[in-house]
């Protein structure tokens, strides 16, 4: 049983293989344009994705203001001043303001009856847990009154159950820190992944701010009713640019600014962080869909530029073949197989490249990529067109020789 | 198809009559205005089957391009050329290329083969363009080998052979196809004439054998092998005779 065009897809695969250098030359262009196109499809789509599923998310929604620590000119004049919990009221006085929460905090061991780990202890306050999209597992929050008493109860993360407890029932139990006793009043439910510094995200103790603050956080420049920085999340993205400059007036009244004064301060808005983000990849999607396509064009004048030479090596063997009877549209299909079969071995390399260089990519968190059949699918098909558009010509001109003349040929 | 006693076969769809080539007033021109070249100047002709016809002529005598007409490779502008009862002045490109696959079997001075290619699959190089393909190619090429005897060289490749045997290679693919006519275009100009013989020898053999053969030469040595030696001279036929076969 015979396959149609088997014989063709031989002819051309023995005659690239005829010249493996030349062909892997050859292919060079397009597997480096598909490729291109292929980081340059999945970066896109990451960038788009990002844009998506953050536009809800309360890290899109939210505002970080930290004290400039040496760089500013009025931090210049005097040591960093961090915020107050008067700051932190203010801000939470602002319409549209969800939640804020100050941030105190410091590493320490936590000591249980059977052993002992390495967490964050962080002060908290009755916004901590929804300014940082926290829920609670099990127990319940610190309240305001054992934060105003000053009393000794922690709600931990769940890595700190796991590490700690192994298994056993946390709650009621009591940990030391710093030889103080506090007792577990909750659990806080588990959220994904590492932070941004690439930290366990759930190997933390709350504490309530002013306990820590009193019997804990020993550091000198932090004295009574200071927070290093404030997190603020806004209840809707549309007000976070009103909310930032409502920050900006409150810090700056706080801290005795005029208006046209370099702030001692620096306000983080996550969302137009992420949104440079996703700018940044746009414009490198850019640049590599500008880099894929002069690469496939220039890898397709490669592949024309080949065959032609091809035909014209192959003058004598198109005349011969013609005599014996191969009709013009043969000859077609025998070049244009060739061209094809370059572009689809391009293709693939392209693909496993591109995959490749996105692998190694992925370590770093400012670029995206997503990946699916229909990028590869476009990005392929792209080395297909390369294929045929380019590979057209010398088939046609091989297509359309005479003969007589081709066998004359030297 | 069928092999008749001699074990040449005979194609049983057309009907066997003893003309093979006719050319009425064949006429074909190069150039144009005062540079015009009658190629071909009112050459009417006729071949049967079985012949052994040699062409003979200097270099620019129109030989050449009566081969070519002959083989389907080229159109007359005048005339008309018949070969196995098919007209060709008037056939298009693709009708010439299944003509010239079925009909012709092209033997060339530079033997023109594949030089990558094993003998086996230059001499089944024609199949690749028979429709429909048939499933015996391999075993067509083999036979087609041996009948040159050339049946013990055929995983050599034309590098691994002699000038001799890649012409022999070269007829055992212009019979691979069993065409009705074998065109010869000086198949002895480029070896020495110890292997100019041989191949002649191989030719006659197979004209012994029924086939057809019409051999374009400047040669006259060459041409007395034939039964039969047609002269050109500036596109026309100057001479036509027949002469006896050579002991």
């Amino acid at each position: 049983m015979r396959i149609p065009g088997l014989t063709t897809l031989t002819l051309a695969s023995g005659s690239l293989l005829e010249r493996p250098f030349r062909t892997v030359l050859t292919m060079l262009g397009i597997v480096i344009g598909v490729a291109a196109v292929f980081a340059m499809l999945s970066i896109g789509e990451g960038s788009r994705q990002k844009i998506l599923e953050n536009i809800d998310s309360v890290e899109a929604r939210t505002i970080s203001i930290f004290p400039n620590w040496n760089n500013g000119r009025a931090s210049a004049r005097r040591a960093w001043r961090p915020f107050t919990e008067q700051d932190v009221l203010d801000i939470q006085a602002i319409p549209g303001v969800e939640a804020a929460t100050g941030d105190l905090s410091q590493e320490y061991s936590i000591v249980s009856e059977t052993s002992d780990w390495r967490a964050n202890v962080i002060g908290a306050d009755p916004q901590y847990l929804a300014a940082n999209d926290l829920q609670m597992q099990r127990g319940r929050p610190i309240t305001q009154t054992e934060i105003e008493r000053r009393e000794t109860v922690a709600v931990i993360g769940t890595s700190v159950v796991r590490s700690l407890f192994r298994g056993q029932d946390p709650m009621g139990e009591r940990i030391k820190i710093q030889n103080i006793p506090f007792e577990i009043i909750g659990i806080v439910d588990e959220t994904e992944g590492t932070n941004w510094r690439g930290q366990d995200q759930n190997n933390f103790v709350l504490v309530p701010r002013p306990t820590g603050r009193a019997r804990l956080f020993g550091d000198d420049r932090l004295v009574r009713n200071q927070v290093r920085s404030i997190r603020i999340v806004g209840a809707t993205q549309e007000d976070l640019a009103r909310i930032e400059r409502e920050v900006d007036f409150i810090m700056r009244r706080s801290r005795g600014l005029t208006a046209d004064e370099a702030p001692d301060f620096r306000i983080f808005n996550f969302s137009a962080n992420r949104q440079a983000v996703a700018e940044t990849q746009r414009t490198l999607s850019l640049l590599l869909a500008t880099m894929g396509a002069v690469s496939l064009i220039v890898g397709g004048v490669g592949v024309m530029n080949i065959m032609l030479v091809s035909v014209t090596e192959r003058t004598r063997e198109i005349g011969l073949r013609m005599a014996i009877g191969a009709r013009g549209s043969d000859i077609l299909s025998q070049f244009l197989t060739e061209a094809l079969l370059l572009s689809i071995i391009s293709g693939l390399l392209g693909l496993g490249l591109g995959y490749a260089v996105s692998q190694v990519s992925l370590g770093t968190d400012e670029i995206e990529m997503v990946f699916s059949p229909n990028i590869a699918i476009l990005s392929f098909g792209s080395a297909l067109l390369v294929g045929v558009v380019f590979g057209f010509l010398p088939a046609q001109r091989a297509s359309q020789l005479n003969p007589i003349e081709a066998l004359r040929h030297e | 198809m069928a092999a008749d006693q001699a074990g040449v076969p005979v194609r049983e769809d057309k009907p066997v009559s003893a003309l093979l080539i006719e050319t009425r007033n064949l006429v074909k021109t190069y150039g144009r205005g005062s540079s015009v070249i009658k190629a071909l100047d009112d050459v009417t002709l006729t071949i049967d089957r079985g012949e052994f016809v040699a062409v003979i002529g200097a270099s620019g005598s129109g030989k050449s391009t009566l081969m070519n007409m002959l083989g389907g490779l080229d159109k007359p502008d005048g005339g008309d050329i018949a070969i196995a009862g098919q007209s060709l002045a008037r056939m298009s490109k693709r009708a010439l290329a299944y003509f010239r696959n079925e009909t012709i079997g092209f033997v060339f001075q530079q033997f023109q083969l594949l030089p990558k290619k094993s003998a086996l699959t230059n001499v089944r190089l024609p199949m690749q363009y028979r429709r429909p393909r048939l499933d015996d190619e391999n075993e067509r090429a083999r036979q087609s080998l041996e009948r040159v005897g050339l049946g013990d060289r055929v995983h050599h490749k034309p590098t691994q052979l002699s000038g001799g045997q890649q012409q022999r290679v070269a007829i055992a693919r212009a019979l691979v196809g069993e065409p009705e006519l074998l065109l010869a275009d000086e198949p002895t100009g480029a070896l020495d004439s110890k292997t100019s013989t041989s191949v002649m020898e191989l030719l006659v053999q197979l004209n012994r054998q029924g086939i057809t053969i019409v051999l374009i030469t400047h040669d006259k040595e060459v041409a007395d092998y034939a039964d039969r030696v047609i002269t050109m001279r500036d596109g026309k036929i100057v001479e036509d005779v027949r002469q006896g076969v050579l002991a």
